[in-house]
């Protein structure tokens, strides 16, 4: 039987084994290849994508256990790379290699989907959850900074 | 002048069909306009390798360089279009082809890229852009020097007549290329110079950007690979039949690599990766491990520690240091360490190759398209010209991905099994089977005699990366990287004692700079210390006739205060470098609360020659900075001849919340570039711990270092 999601949206029929970590099944199976394999334990983030709009890392979660969810991926957070916080990513200019990102993004949209004005606690223990090899920390520090303090 | 590159210049209308290039991403950028990196499809008539031109006036501008995080792709166009006259905001930028012949070298390594490409970019653009004119001036028939070109268009000086570069391109191209064309002043820049938005951050930011792990290529295999855990161990047995009866698996078999050596693996062969994985974790594997087991970080230190009285190599010398610590009063000593280091990309270690009676074809994310051009094409015993290279974004490389081992596995099971392979490496991999940044023990002698820094000793007893393997038992040049030898000391000594050992080690951010300069710069704290002065006066003193680091001490000074009265519950150290031309200082600012020791701010000066991106020099210095602390406050183990850290669990990378402060500036300069890849990263381990030497009194002399343990 086919494995039923609801990946940004829309429903996707896959032919992947259920107990696939969710993951494996976005990239390979979706082709969604923005949620990154950084780690496979749940440690870097940068598998992260939206649960219901919490985030989660997809490494770790089998497959199963998303169905029923909304899934949300870095592609299915705007339609023109122009959500507040892509927005503020591109001002502030913070990628570099680039590859942790989407998990950096997503966990930020969480941060102020509920909380448009985080405290600076709540966005280190947010953002804390995405590790970064470039070192682009101090510039994500801008840009929610700059994005919640308007 | 790379004439030799100019003089193949040949109209050439590129079509789709000509330039079958991977495509690494198409989004709207932030402007709204597509953005496709790909130069396939592109239009136009090629003015030299590196610059189109369409008809309408539309200008391509190609990088060669690969993209791994640290701008390029934005800043060689960047260099073209300020000589070519054109507005920056109005070109496309495209990667090139993998294509030394056509291109030049595209290894990205060592900050060498704007460095070694700055002048050459420069004739590139400033040619072009004088056939342009000598075109438009023959057609009006006046003299070209009565012509000038801006933004795109080439414009007569007294009749006001203009024309636009699309009108020109067709003649231009067929010109001859000027061997020597006028270069603008650096007065004059109007792009090099300015922060300009980075093209390639918008793909990296809805999740469009094309990594090598992402590429899909029809009819590939997943592959993960089981290695031996101590490096050099050779496979006995393994349970080839149990695993192919496993869900997707479609090969199990023996593979190999070279990384200073041969390598083996057993390879699982699978129709998605999961399956491969899963297969792989089945596996049973009975290594022959060589006695390797007896081998630990604790039996590696005291070996090194057996030879600190070994003369070793001299490396450079002044004066007669030997004579000077061997007599009278006022020689200190000290022995500092630091542990191996893994690289750590973001992007696991990955490739794929597809290996066919017609040749091969590679897809990945590699610092090295040629030396993986040449290597398949040798291993695989084809000419070069039939190995196909398609190089993509980079996940982070930090030295790791100049090494070709991970496309060797591709090519080999892909040639073994008949399809295309894509081998992943997981991230337990990538941290445990190297190559790393090598170990090291630092001995440092000096000698104080009234206030004066008399004689210095730095021995550096470690592996060298360019000699692993074969006879050569004498330590070279290479491991005394970053020793600084500028300090006007009249008995200076440098040598090194080689170490040769079955841990491969490799290439890794600012390479030997990232721990010589830890032992040599807190050494310097340790002489001014002995000799009763402040640190930086100190330096001051035994750099007079050297300006650039006068210039980034002096500045740092003001820059921080330094000259500020000690407060209680605060330390602040001092350190200098150089990295591939670029001359820096830092201070690291450390305070006391609540019994807790905290890392404030990190502040670097640099001089590091005319900035192009000044904006992404300032990135990469923020990126060398945490992975100069991240490397202070961790780092890898040996324990039974095996890494004992297996993922960011042991082995952690610094995170958001970590982070201090982190304030860079760049000096105003004139000069031409130096490297911006590494700067900062040298520093930061001496500037730390110089930093808690000043907040409580003691020195620390090995790394990692943990500043919970701090009292």
């Amino acid at each position: 039987m086919p494995l039923k999601l609801n990946i940004n949206q829309q429903t996707y029929e896959l032919d992947a084994d259920d107990d696939m970590p969710l993951l494996w099944v976005i990239r390979d199976f979706a082709k969604l290849t923005g949620t990154k394999f950084g780690c496979g334990i749940a440690q870097c983030g940068s598998c992260t994508v939206l649960l219901d709009n919490a985030p989660i890392k997809s490494c770790v979660l089998p497959a199963s256990a998303a169905v029923g969810k909304q899934i949300t991926t870095i592609e299915g957070i705007s339609e023109n790379n122009d959500h507040p916080v892509q927005q503020a990513w591109i001002e502030e200019q913070v990628p570099q290699c680039g590859y942790c990102q989407s998990g950096q993004i997503l966990t930020a949209v969480a941060l102020i989907e509920g909380n448009p004005q985080p405290s600076d606690e709540e966005i280190e223990t947010a953002m804390n959850a995405v590790l970064c090899r470039c070192g682009t920390y101090p510039r994500i520090k801008k840009a929610i900074t700059k994005m919640t303090r308007k | 002048m790379n004439t030799h590159s100019l003089s193949r210049r040949k109209f050439l209308q590129v079509s789709a069909s000509s330039s079958v290039l991977l495509a690494v991403g198409c989004t709207p950028g932030s402007t709204g306009k597509p953005i496709n990196l790909s130069s396939e499809g592109m239009t136009g008539a090629s003015i030299n390798q590196f610059i189109t031109i369409a008809t309408d006036g539309a200008v391509t501008l190609l990088n060669h360089r690969p993209e791994m995080g640290q701008g390029v792709f934005q800043s060689i166009p960047m260099i073209l279009a300020e000589e070519l006259a054109v507005d920056v905001e109005e070109v496309e930028i495209k990667q090139s082809e993998a294509d030394p012949e056509r291109y030049g070298r595209q290894m990205v390594v060592g900050s060498h890229s704007i460095q070694n490409e700055f002048h050459k970019m420069r004739m590139m653009g400033a040619a072009a852009k004088e056939m342009l004119i000598q075109t438009a001036a023959d057609r009006w028939q006046v003299a070209a020097a009565e012509c000038y070109a801006e933004k795109g268009r080439v414009i007569h000086n007294s009749s006001s007549r203009s024309a636009n570069y699309g009108e020109l391109v067709e003649d231009a191209s067929k010109r001859t290329a000027p061997t020597e064309p006028a270069l603008k002043s650096p007065a004059d820049f109007e792009i090099i110079g300015q922060s300009i938005p980075r093209r390639d951050i918008p793909l990296k930011t809805n999740g469009a950007a094309i990594y090598g792990i992402d590429v899909d290529v029809p009819g590939m295999l997943y592959a993960s690979v089981e290695r031996s855990p101590v490096f050099v161990g050779t496979i006995k047995e393994y349970n080839r039949e149990e695993v192919m009866k496993m869900p997707g698996v479609r090969h199990v078999l023996k593979t190999e690599r070279d990384l200073f050596g041969r390598r083996e693996g057993i390879a699982v062969l699978a129709d998605t990766y999961w399956a491969a994985f899963q297969g792989r974790k089945a596996l049973k594997v009975e290594w022959d491990t060589k006695g390797m087991e007896s081998q630990s970080s604790e039996t590696i230190a005291s070996r090194y520690m057996t030879q600190a009285d070994d003369e070793g190599t001299e490396l450079f010398s002044r004066g007669d240091a030997d004579g000077a610590l061997s007599a009278g009063d006022g020689v200190i000593e000290a022995a500092y360490v630091t542990p191996y280091q893994a690289h750590v990309p973001m992007e696991p270690m990955n490739a794929i190759v597809s290996v066919t009676s017609e040749g091969a074809e590679f897809w990945g994310s590699t610092q090295n398209p040629n030396g993986t051009r040449s290597y398949l094409a040798k291993i695989l015993d084809i000419p070069e010209k039939r190995v196909k290279i398609n190089y993509t974004l980079m996940g982070g490389g930090f030295g790791r991905r100049s090494r070709t081992d991970v496309a060797e596995e591709a090519a080999r099971l892909s040639q073994a099994v008949g399809a295309p392979v894509k081998v992943i490496w997981t991230r337990e991999d990538d941290q445990t089977q190297g190559p790393f940044r090598a170990c090291s023990l630092n001995l440092l002698k000096g000698k104080v005699t009234g206030g004066q820094v008399e004689a210095l000793e730095h021995k550096v007893i470690t592996q060298e990366i360019r000699n692993q393997t074969g006879d050569k038992m004498e330590a070279g040049r290479q491991i005394m990287g970053g020793v600084n030898t500028h300090y006007s000391i009249p008995n200076l000594s440098v040598r090194g004692v080689l170490q040769k050992h079955y841990i491969p080690i490799s290439y890794w951010r600012a390479v030997y700079h990232s721990t010589n300069p830890f032992a040599h710069e807190s050494f310097i704290d340790e002489l001014a210390v002995a000799a009763g002065k402040d640190p930086l006066d100190l330096r001051l003193e035994l750099l007079q006739d050297h300006p650039r680091f006068r210039r980034v001490l002096e500045e740092v000074r003001v820059l921080t205060d330094w000259d500020r009265q000690k407060v209680a519950g605060k330390g602040r150290g001092l350190a200098i470098a150089e990295r591939s031309g670029a001359h820096f200082a830092m201070v690291v600012d450390v305070s006391r609360k609540a019994g807790k020791v905290k890392i404030d701010r990190i502040t670097t000066v640099l001089d590091l020659g005319i900035c192009v991106n000044p904006d992404t020099v300032r990135a990469q210095t923020e990126g060398s900075v945490i992975m100069g602390l991240t490397a202070a406050l961790y780092g890898l183990t040996i324990e039974n001849g095996a890494i004992k850290e297996q993922n960011f669990h042991t082995y952690p990378l610094l995170r958001y919340g970590q982070c201090p402060e982190i304030e860079t500036f760049i000096l105003p300069s004139s000069a031409d570039p130096d490297g911006a890849g590494e700067s900062g990263l040298p520093t930061v381990a001496p500037a730390l711990t110089n930093a808690l030497f000043d907040l409580t009194g003691n020195r620390i002399r090995k790394l990692p270092l943990s500043l919970e343990a701090l009292v």
